[in-house]
């Protein structure tokens, strides 16, 4: 077993753990933390592919930020484990044979002769100067480039609705209104009185 | 020349439509004038030109016309057309029904003129009944030419269906009338059986000639002669007899022989124009005419002419007697009618076809005659039609009285008038036949010819000999009819006097019908008589030492001694001959029967039929089942949308994996 | 590389309305409540012109563009005339409702417009990917709109199933097309087919593929047993999203089946064709039976919905040209029928009423003789009665089922329909027979009586004529 073997089977026997370690933890904090594990070690899959740009960029977008943001609304909602596993025993028999059956079928597909190792030709390695970012770049903007510009869309939507349903101004609520603070004039603000004495009684 | 004619046949049909369509359809705007005007122009436009086409085809003799008109539809190598098959015994239907038809029709005004009266007030059937009374006449024209000038089954089913339809409509006319209405639905379930039984022939013919086409079953019709088929068990039964017989039990609804005959006395609820057009002219001779057009084959069944004129014989017979006690005048003058149908009939039987059909188109003035007689008589009484309030209307109607004898005399047989050639020829016939039962009906018929003339010169006496018995009030309003009822009567009575010396040596014994009709050799009863036949003039003369003359004059005697000089015996004869005169006072009980066995079985068939395999069969497990159960089914299922998120989820993984169970486990 | 204009010049209606999309989006941050009309009417023109645009570019023959992602072909250009048709007029009658029911706002038309640009992109995809992305674009616009009226509870409820489920079909359709780009090493549909042409019969990767992906077509279409969210959502989203939903997305989701199963896998058919048989079986009798038992009429046209994909399915299982072009024309037929159908529940709200149960029908011939007219049309199509638009569709696509041999499968379609017609009839007899709850008069705009009524006589026109459309569909399958 070559050395790089060794280390597949390393990552992907965390990765599968952590995967496992999502569903199955109590603690929806500790849940998020094993999705950060998975993704380390999905990511050094990667980087063993030489897919160098993919494997940073999920380091820093999920785990740098996906799974930050994740982790405070995690921690601010207050998530009732209790009341949602009611019931988890009575669905649990019927949730264990259909994952058996699902299991089942994705053995038989997967035990077919087009996924055993020596189906795939062993790639080789490329040159010291191959730069993957600049290969994906060029496949993104030219032939992928529909679907890229796409994909843009699709973020504007998410952003669009993202902020239809959760931009609400309700009454009573106080905002700052920064054009009108800075023309304020001393004017607006100061008004100086002048009081009358009055003498002592 | 034949494509002139195929417009003038057009034509023909097509006048009483339209005349029909407009009276019917434009009642309010047309009113009374304007509807029996184009209704009688339709007709009268029909009427000289089928004369014209008689005069074509039976004098000139051009040659038959046979042609299809229209295409209705083909199926399976079957067409189903409209066409035309004139030849002589066509033409000369056509002209006895349009000619009768005008007659009819010119009376109506005369004898409609005061319909309203029959109308209860304010009835909403009451408006406009004189127009649609014009409008069905002419329908009735129109589906009896159809009738008559068919070449195909097809066609023939659909005016025998139409007249039908027309019979219905016009006998119960005065639908505010139980009586008119038990009639009419009497006549109609009759004929449904006689119907039943034509349809089936009708089916039996396209089964085994494979077509409906009358000249092309004809032609092929004697190679079918020794086909049998089997019914059901392993009797073999001549295919051609089946057939036959079938038919005629068409003609027997449509003919009124026994025993489907019972409708035909009701039938006079109808208005008297109808009475003497549809039931005693044309229509029923339908079935007359139907058996002398299917004479190929029926020449080809003599179990089945046995049958005919079996069936005839006692029709003729039995029915005379019972006009014998009839009081109703319409009645007994219906009673005659059914008695000289089973004359006609009985000839068919006797292969003497072209006697039948002569006999039919003598018939046709006389009895049409009679009955507007009869109608004029009616409306001078004011729509009273007992003749035990009648009596010495002879002064007061001397147009009705004088052309009542004539048809009372042409309608007995005396010599010289119309019924005389036809009848006689009839019953010479029948002596010369050699079929079995043959000398049996010989005797029924001769009697018939006594009865015949005994009930209708009771009636003749009775109306218009005699004291008058009416109340004061008739009697002071007591006057002739106005010339649109006696015109036509004068206009019956002439072709009642001639038609038969004119006709009687080309019809039943010259070769007026060849072609038309076909008469197996050995068949041949007329050719036998017609070797004696001399002429009309020696037939005339030889009428006055015949047997059935005598009998005549014996039936007119008697009625004179009974009804005239000792008005006691018959009623003494009553007494005496009391279980007699009950039997023929209750129709030998087919009524009887028939509301009590058939209709009272019907009744309860039906109601088994509604209550169980319809209330609770189709209605209850069927239609209301599968809907409860449907509606059960989608209760149940409705519950599978069960609003949880994670039920929705799991459903779709189980759909996924049933996929895969059944398509990558397989 | 290539990146002249040429390219391009296929995808200019997406392009077009992609920028007209932005226009309204940054014009309908200075508007107020009360010219808000300025980003409806923006909104209409921006259809309209992507309409002109569809029909202008209008192809005689497939062109591609995009490096082979992007195709505009006759069948594209037809749907896309259909959806943007459609989707003027849901804004058309939905304008009184969301009005009245404080949806009045930029975001719902935004939404609307990158819907539609995710249904054109749909209808033009030419690769796994660009399908992909043109539902996701679709989905995500839809699961925001039906939550658009975020203080509803039904609403609300309805756009977390939506979601939730969506999230998984989408995930199973994504999983299945990375199975089969792993087993035929293409992604672009021309090549997918030859290289699918060269497996071996029976691969169960290439087989595991087709089923994840058709579960996530099926989600979309709501064919049984993927159709759990559809009377859901139906019932709980705002009926002007309902309508919405209801019409042009079934197109897209059609186009979505067409290229995937017909561009790219046509020549598995006999692989796939099991899978829509059992599906198209149980969407039409499921839909029709569990119908009947419906009290609301959102629900019970959802189901109505569910058992037309399955009639829809009938046509597209046969696998002719014959049977596609059937089921385009099922397809848009359904659209126009359930665009009325809709319609008329919009009709009958007003403001704090919605008149979406069965029982609001009762007696709308007192109440409005003409809609009541309309309606009846409506439901006769739907049911199937000839000689309204709907017995045409129907005919259509059984006769393409009787003609590959599925003639048991045709005679169950045509039981269930007969079933079917018992709940639609049903609706004529509330309409006709039964006497009207309430009296208050039908309040709404001229435009949406009239674009009703003109939408309903559609259904009548269609039907009188059907070879018309019948053979426009015809030709665009070619």
């Amino acid at each position: 077993m070559s050395f790089e073997q060794i280390l597949f089977y390393v990552f992907s026997s965390f990765l599968v753990l952590s995967a496992g370690a999502v569903v199955t933890l109590r603690n929806p904090v500790h849940s998020a933390l094993a999705l950060v594990l998975a993704f380390f070690n999905s990511a050094a899959l990667w980087m063993m592919l030489e897919a160098e740009f993919l494997a940073i960029t999920l380091v820093l977008v999920y785990v740098g930020a996906v799974m930050v943001l994740f982790l405070f609304v995690v921690m601010m909602l207050d998530i009732n484990i209790a009341r949602m596993r009611e019931g988890f025993a009575q669905l649990l028999p019927i949730g264990i044979v259909v994952a058996v059956l699902m299991f089942g079928v994705m053995y038989q597909v997967y035990n077919g002769d087009r996924f055993a190792p020596g189906d795939m030709p062993v790639p080789t390695p490329h040159a010291a100067d191959y730069e993957n970012t600049r290969e994906l770049g060029l496949q993104l903007y030219t032939t992928y480039v529909f679907p890229f510009e796409l994909a843009a869309v699709v973020l504007l939507l998410a952003i669009v609705a993202a902020i239809a349903l959760t931009l609400r101004r309700r009454e009573g609520t106080k905002y700052q209104a920064p054009e009108k603070q800075v023309v304020t004039r001393r004017e607006d603000r100061v008004r100086l009185v002048k009081v009358p004495s009055e003498a002592r009684k | 020349m034949t494509e002139s004619l195929h417009n003038i046949l057009v034509a023909i049909v097509l006048a009483p439509l339209i005349g029909s369509i407009l009276a019917g359809l434009f009642a309010g705007p047309l009113g009374r004038k304007g509807a029996h005007t184009v209704t009688i122009v339709g007709v009268a436009i029909a009427c000289l030109l089928s004369m014209y086409v008689f005069k074509r085809i039976a004098i000139d003799e051009i040659g038959v016309f046979n042609q299809t008109i229209y295409t209705w539809l083909k199926s399976d190598g079957i067409s189903f057309e409209v066409g035309f098959l004139v030849d002589n015994l066509t033409a000369m239907m056509m002209v006895v029904v349009t000619f009768v038809s005008l007659m009819v029709h010119v009376y109506t005004i005369g004898y409609m003129s005061h319909d309203e009266e029959n109308w209860p007030e304010g009835s909403g059937a009451g408006v406009n009944s004189y127009q649609r009374f014009f409008s069905y006449i002419s329908l009735f024209t129109f589906s009896m030419l159809m009738l008559v000038m068919a070449n195909n089954f097809m066609q023939l089913f659909f005016g025998w269906e139409a007249v039908g339809l027309v019979s219905y409509l016009l006998i119960g006319f005065w639908s505010v009338r139980e009586t008119a209405v038990f009639a009419n639905l009497k006549a109609f379930l009759v004929n449904r059986v006689g119907d039943f039984g034509f349809i089936l022939g009708i089916a039996g013919v396209l089964m085994y000639f494979n077509t409906l086409d009358y000249a092309s079953v004809f032609a092929v019709a004697e190679q079918h002669k020794d086909l049998t088929m089997n019914i059901w068990g392993d009797e073999q039964w001549s295919v051609m007899t089946v057939i036959c017989i079938l038919l005629f039990i068409g003609a027997m609804g449509k003919s009124a022989q026994v025993p489907l005959h019972v409708w035909l006395p009701d039938s006079m609820e109808g208005p008297t124009p109808i009475s003497a057009l549809i039931h005693a002219a044309t229509m029923v001779t339908a079935g007359i005419y139907m058996v002398a057009r299917m004479s190929p084959l029926y020449e080809l069944s003599e179990t089945a002419l046995t049958f005919v004129m079996i069936i005839g014989a006692l029709t003729a017979f039995f029915m005379g007697l019972l006009g014998l006690i009839q009081n109703d005048i319409k009645r007994v003058v219906a009673y005659s009618t059914l008695s000289q149908l089973g004359y006609m009939t009985v000839a068919l039987g006797v292969s003497a076809y072209a006697a039948g059909v002569f006999h039919l188109m003598t018939h046709a003035f006389f009895k049409a005659l009679l009955f507007l007689g009869a109608g004029s008589v009616i409306i001078a009484m004011h729509h009273d039609q007992d003749m035990r309030n009648m009596g010495g209307l002879r002064k007061y109607m001397p147009w009705t009285w004088g052309t009542s004898l004539v048809g009372s005399l042409a309608l007995i047989g005396a010599p010289g008038f119309a019924g005389y050639y036809s009848k006689d020829s009839i019953i010479m016939a029948v002596g010369a036949s050699h079929l079995p039962y043959a000398d049996l009906v010989y005797v029924m018929v001769l009697a018939g010819v006594f009865i015949t003339a005994l009930y209708s010169f009771r009636m003749y006496f009775l109306v218009f000999h005699g004291e008058p018995r009416m109340d004061e009030h008739t009697k002071e309003h007591l006057h002739e009819c106005p010339r649109v009822v006696t015109w036509p009567l004068i206009a019956l009575a002439v072709p009642s006097v001639a038609a038969g010396a004119v006709f009687v040596s080309s019809m039943p014994f010259g070769d007026f019908f060849d072609g038309a009709i076909k008469v197996a050799h050995e068949h041949d009863t007329l050719a036998h008589v017609g070797e004696h036949f001399h002429g009309w003039f020696s037939m005339f003369l030889h009428g006055f030492v015949a047997l059935p003359t005598w009998l005549a004059a014996a039936g007119v005697g008697t009625a004179y001694y009974l009804y005239m000089k000792r008005p006691d015996i018959p009623a003494m004869i009553e007494r005496k001959l009391s279980l007699v005169h009950w039997v023929l006072d209750n129709k030998y009980g087919f009524d009887a029967f028939n509301q009590g066995v058939i209709a009272a079985a019907s009744r309860g068939l039906g109601r088994f039929l509604w209550k169980v395999s319809d209330l609770l069969l189709i209605d209850g497990l069927v239609v209301n089942g599968s809907a409860k159960s449907v509606g059960l089914l989608a209760a149940v299922t409705r519950h599978l949308q069960s609003g949880y998120l994670y039920h929705y989820a799991f459903v779709m993984i189980v759909g996924l994996l049933a996929l895969f169970g059944i398509f990558i486990l397989q | 590389m290539d990146l002249t204009l040429t390219s391009f010049a296929p995808a200019m209606p997406e392009m077009f309305l992609l920028g007209m999309l932005s226009l309204v989006l940054v014009v309908d941050l200075f508007l107020t409540e009360r010219t808000r009309h300025i980003t409806y009417i923006l909104s209409l023109l921006s259809l309209a012109g992507t309409f002109w645009l569809v029909l202008d570019g209008y192809p005689r023959l497939p062109e591609l563009a995009f490096h082979g992602s992007y195709i505009n072909d006759p069948m594209a250009a037809l749907l896309k005339l259909f959806m943007l048709l459609a989707v003027m007029v849901v804004l058309v009658y939905s304008k009184e409702y969301i009005k009245q029911r404080d949806m009045y706002k930029g975001e719902f038309y935004l939404l609307v417009l990158f819907a539609t640009l995710g249904m054109l992109v749909l209808a033009s995809a030419h690769t796994l990917l660009t399908v992909y992305m043109g539902l996701e674009l679709l989905s995500l616009s839809m699961y925001a709109m039906v939550a658009l009226r975020r203080d509803n509870v039904d609403a609300s409820e309805a756009a977390m199933k939506y979601f939730v489920l969506g999230a998984m079909a989408s995930a199973m359709l994504l999983y299945g097309m990375s199975l089969v780009y792993g087993a035929t090493g293409t992604l672009d549909f021309a090549l997918m087919g030859e290289a699918a042409a060269k497996l071996p019969t029976n691969d169960v990767t290439m087989l595991f593929g087709i089923i994840f992906m058709l579960v996530g077509v099926a989600f979309k279409l709501g064919a049984v047993p993927f159709h759990m969210w559809v009377p859901d959502v139906y019932h709980g989203a705002p009926t002007a999203v309902t309508l919405f939903i209801s019409s042009a997305p079934k197109l897209a989701a059609f186009a979505m089946l067409m290229r995937i199963f017909v561009d790219g896998l046509g020549e598995l058919h006999q692989q796939w064709q099991g899978i829509l048989i059992v599906m198209a079986l149980l969407s039409f009798g499921l839909g029709n039976l569990v119908a009947i038992a419906q009290t609301n009429l959102k629900r019970m046209l959802a189901y109505s919905g569910i058992s037309h994909i399955g009639f829809l399915l009938l046509g597209v299982l046969s696998g002719t040209s014959e049977g596609y072009a059937a089921s385009l024309y099922y397809a848009i037929t359904y659209v126009v029928m359930s665009l009325g159908g809709f319609g008329m529940i919009l009709l009958l709200s007003r403001a704090g009423f919605e008149a979406d149960k069965l029982d609001d029908l009762k007696g709308l011939n007192d109440r409005s003789p003409w809609f009541a007219l309309m309606m009846m049309m409506l439901m006769f199509s739907m049911a199937g009665v000839p000689p309204f638009l709907g017995f045409w569709a129907k005919l259509a696509v059984i006769q393409a089922a009787v003609g590959v041999g599925l003639v048991w499968l045709a005679i169950a379609a045509v039981v269930f329909s007969v079933v079917g017609a018992f709940y639609y009839l049903r609706i004529i007899k509330l309409m006709y027979f039964d006497k009207p709850e309430s009296d208050a008069p039908i309040e709404s705009s001229a435009d949406l009586r009239i674009l009703l009524s003109a939408n309903s006589l559609a259904v009548v026109g269609l039907g009188l004529f059907p070879s018309s459309l019948l053979a426009i569909c015809s030709a665009s399958i070619g």
